[in-house]
Parts: C-alpha cells; sequence; structure tokens
C-alpha cells in the first residue's frame, strides 16, 4: 500500500493551503451557500403556499389514472391530504440526490485515499438522513389519511424504508470504529453498497406495476400546470437547501478541524 | 551447492484451493462453525414450536414457511458470519495472509465459498427438519423439490455479502449488533424475493410466474452484490 501512505503524505499540504488561507478568504461556494439557503427556503415556502393557492384539490388519489387503492376503489372526495405531495416527492427526489453526491465522495475516497472526500460524503450523508427522515415522515401522514392505513408493505415503502436503515447504519457503522482511515474506508465502501437500493427504489414503481405509488417523474406526468409550478418550486427549493445545508456543514467542519489543529499547535 | 532457487508463483487458483482448503480443514479439526449453526438453527425451531403451538397446524403453517425458512436462514447465517473472521484475527493470521503477495480478491473468493458450503451444510439439516417438525401434516404441493433454488441463489448472496460485511465489522466495536445491522437491511430485496419463491411453490397453484420472477430478481442482485463486494474487498480488508 506503498500508493496510501503517498497520498496520505499528499493530503497534508492541501490541509495546509486551507490553513494558510484562514477565515478571511472564502471559496465561492461557501459565499454563495447561505443566499442558495435562503433562496431554497423562499422556493419552498412558495411552493408551499402555491400548493394550497393555484393547485387544484384532487379527486381521490387519481394523479395518474391509479384508481384502486388498498382493494377499494376511492371516492370522488376531494383529498385535501394530496397536498402532502407537493412536500413529499421533492424531497423524496433530494434524498436520493443527496444520496448520489455521497457515493460520489466516497468513489472518490476509495480512488484517493484523500480525507476531504471522506468528510464530504459523511456530510452528505448526514444531509440525506434529514431527507430521508422528511420523506418517511410526510410520507407517514399521506398514508394515514389518503390510504388509511399506518402502515403497509407496499414494494417502495419497503425499499425506502431499508434505505432509511442503511443510511442509519452507515452512522452507526461510523461510530463504532476509532481508527479515521479505517473508518473512511469502511464507511465509504458501505455507503457504496448502499447505493444500491436507490435505483431500486426509484425504478421499483416502474417494475412492479401494482405498487400504490404513480410514476411521477416522467415526461408526461399527468400533472397540470398548475400542479407543475408548485410542485417545481418545492423542488428546487429542496434542492437549494440540501445544497447550502451541505456547503455550511462542511464550512463549519474545516474551522473545527482548524480549530483543532491550532489547540494541537498551542499545546507543543 | 549452488543451485538457483526456483520460485514459482501459484496460480490465481491454487492460491484460491489453498485459502479455501485452510478453512475447510479448521473446521473439521475443530467443528466449531457447524456445531453453534447446527444447535442454533435447531434452538430457532424449537422457538417456533412454540411461537405455532396456537394456529391450526397444516394450511396457517405452510403458508408462513417460507417466510419462517428464511427467518431461520437469515438468523443462523448471521451467526456463522460473525465468527468467520473471529479466528482470523487471533495470532495474527489475517496480517500474515495480507503479507501473501496475492490479489485480495482471492482471500475474498475463498472466505465467501468456505462460508457458502457451512451455510449449505446447516440447511441441508435445518430444512428437513423444519418439514419433519412443521409440514408432515400440511397439504405440501408436489412442486416442493424446486424449493433447492432459491435456496441455493439466496445462500450465494447472502455468503458473498455477508463476508464483506463481516471482514468490516470484525474490527468495529459491539461487532456482534453490527454486522446485523449492517447485513439485515442490505439482503432484504434478496430476501423479499427468496421468500415469495419459496413460498409459492410449496403452496403450489400457479406457481411458475412469481417463481421464476423472484429467481430472476434473487439472482441480478445476488450478480450486482457479488460483483460489487468482490471490486470492494481490496479496500476493506487492506484497511
Amino acid at each position: 500500500m506503498a500508493q496510501t501512505n503517498k497520498n496520505r503524505r499528499g493530503q497534508m499540504p492541501s490541509r495546509g493551503q486551507t490553513a494558510s488561507r484562514g477565515q478571511t478568504a472564502l471559496s465561492t461556494a461557501d459565499k454563495i451557500a447561505p443566499v442558495i439557503l435562503v433562496l431554497g427556503a423562499i422556493l419552498s415556502v412558495l411552493g408551499f403556499v402555491l400548493a394550497f393557492t393555484i393547485a387544484p384539490p384532487v379527486n381521490g388519489a387519481r394523479v395518474d389514472g391509479i384508481a384502486i387503492i388498498g382493494d377499494q376503489m376511492v371516492g370522488n372526495q376531494m383529498l385535501f391530504s394530496q397536498k402532502i405531495f407537493y412536500f413529499h416527492m421533492p424531497v423524496a427526489i433530494t434524498s436520493f440526490l443527496a444520496l448520489g453526491v455521497a457515493a460520489f465522495y466516497e468513489i472518490r475516497y476509495l480512488m484517493t485515499k484523500d480525507s476531504d472526500y471522506d468528510l464530504k460524503a459523511h456530510l452528505a450523508t448526514e444531509v440525506s438522513l434529514v431527507f430521508v427522515v422528511m420523506v418517511m415522515f410526510s410520507g407517514e401522514m399521506w398514508e394515514r389519511f389518503e390510504w388509511g392505513v399506518w402502515w403497509t408493505w407496499d414494494p417502495r415503502l419497503t425499499t425506502y424504508f431499508i434505505l432509511m436503515l442503511l443510511v442509519i447504519g452507515y452512522f452507526v457503522l461510523r461510530a463504532a470504529v476509532d481508527d479515521p482511515e479505517k473508518r473512511a474506508s469502511y464507511a465509504s465502501v458501505f455507503g457504496i453498497i448502499t447505493f444500491i437500493d436507490v435505483p431500486i427504489c426509484f425504478m421499483i414503481t416502474r417494475l412492479v406495476p401494482s405498487s400504490v405509488h404513480p410514476t411521477i417523474f416522467r415526461t408526461d406526468s399527468g400533472l397540470s400546470t398548475e400542479m407543475m409550478i408548485p410542485l417545481m418550486c418545492a423542488m428546487f427549493g429542496m434542492l437549494f437547501i440540501s445544497y447550502g445545508l451541505f456547503r455550511w456543514r462542511l464550512r463549519t467542519e474545516r474551522a473545527q478541524e482548524e480549530l483543532d489543529r491550532m489547540k494541537q499547535t498551542l499545546d507543543e | 551447492m549452488a543451485r538457483s532457487v526456483q520460485v514459482k508463483t501459484p496460480s490465481t487458483f491454487t492460491e484460491y484451493k489453498i485459502l479455501l482448503g485452510k478453512d475447510l480443514r479448521r473446521e473439521f479439526r475443530t467443528k466449531e462453525m457447524l456445531t453453534s449453526m447446527g444447535i442454533y438453527s435447531i434452538l430457532v425451531l424449537v422457538v417456533y414450536g412454540a411461537a405455532l403451538s396456537q394456529s391450526s397446524q397444516g394450511v396457517d403453517v405452510l403458508q408462513m414457511s417460507g417466510g419462517l425458512l428464511w427467518a431461520l436462514i437469515v438468523f443462523t447465517s448471521l451467526l456463522g458470519l460473525n465468527r468467520s473472521f473471529e479466528h482470523e484475527k487471533e495470532n495474527g493470521c489475517l496480517d500474515g495472509l495480507l503479507l501473501v503477495p496475492m490479489d485480495r480478491s482471492v482471500i475474498f473468493l475463498a472466505k465467501a465459498t468456505s462460508n457458502l458450503l457451512f451455510m449449505l451444510v446447516v440447511e441441508v439439516i435445518a430444512v428437513p427438519l423444519y418439514f419433519f417438525f412443521f409440514l408432515t401434516g400440511a397439504p405440501v404441493s408436489d412442486s416442493w423439490p424446486l424449493l433447492v433454488w432459491p435456496l441455493i441463489v439466496g445462500t450465494i448472496g447472502m455468503a458473498g455479502i455477508g463476508t464483506l460485511l463481516s471482514t468490516i465489522t470484525v474490527n468495529t466495536r459491539g461487532k456482534d449488533v453490527m454486522l446485523a445491522v449492517l447485513f439485515i437491511p442490505l439482503i432484504f430485496p434478496l430476501l423479499y424475493a427468496c421468500v415469495s419463491a419459496a413460498t409459492v411453490v410449496l403452496v403450489g397453484g400457479d406457481w411458475q410466474t412469481t417463481y421464476l420472477t423472484s429467481l430472476a430478481l434473487a439472482g441480478g442482485y445476488d450478480v450486482i452484490m457479488l460483483l460489487l463486494s468482490w471490486v470492494l474487498y481490496g479496500y476493506v480488508i487492506s484497511a
């Protein structure tokens, strides 16, 4: 593993660089991160408000032509709980993307053994956990009010539930290893395997048509323009929020690292 | 006496055979894994006996058989996988293995094969016992011999992922729980497919389509996971 050692030494200058730049010089990404976070918050709120104002109420669950839910025809009553959808789906897509970003950094870590990638992968998974929990929470409300059950082993629900367990498992694994290098390698490998569940979860409504989840993410989604606008607002809002959170956490972690290094220098 | 020393690099297959032989020889001498896994599987059956004692024997149990059988296999495998790397840590055996200039994936293949063999041996004992205890009076479909395929496909996948994960967890704190935390969610799709395939052949009826779809799903999952574990193994074991 001579290569590993070389890279481990190679990573030191990059850390030193960050230190020499100090607090005054922030990278462009760090500078725009708060702006993006605020923009994301505004867009999400806008999407949320529009979902209640311009989006028409929906007959039953007839978003995509699925009429039989839980072995019974859903009546023609206007379903208010469908509004959860404008929140639920953007958050779900964002959680998938965050996990994809994490998987990318995990692969980069295994290629380079640069601990910065491990940090980024860790933070991206952290952000994705927030979104995964939000998806489970909003999905749970939807389930209760629209399908009338607390839980059903529907294919997508099941695969998403597993995804949540895997993401939690990632953090349990990190907490159980002391050596930073081992922790980074193990977590990266586990994160990459975890990512396998993302395409499965994404594709399952296409593979198993009996699923109660309609296929929304396609060119002819069956959504009217009035429904599309709040959806897109919320979608971009959530994506911006996730990016903002990620950069913010990264900045905090780097500042913490620098502080630790300063303390160490002072002790010496 | 100045004879040149001939050094012949063994082929990858020879390395594989030697590593596998080491694991099997160790097991034949100590019988550590097989006895613990075998006894554990019988104990799970005893627990099932109590758990199912209030259900009407026969049809009820038959419907659940696929699931119960796989629950038994998952928990028994967890026990075996947990121990599979334990003895490699003793006396620095793993460090010795890593000093040998060979491809790391050979270690993975050998270890996965030995785990697979142990799990299959335990299944050969546990599955007939399950039939003996719970299904002798049940209207089992004639297609029951096809149960073999989901068992084999499922066990291959579990041995593959389990080997990778147990290599990770052997170095962590609280390793017994850690393996379960990582292993069970990861094999869930495989488990789901295998349970549905096992159930339809036991219950009978119109089973062909479900059986083949489930087996194809399980097989696909096996291929993806085994390839991924094989590729990633080097990073795990030399970390």
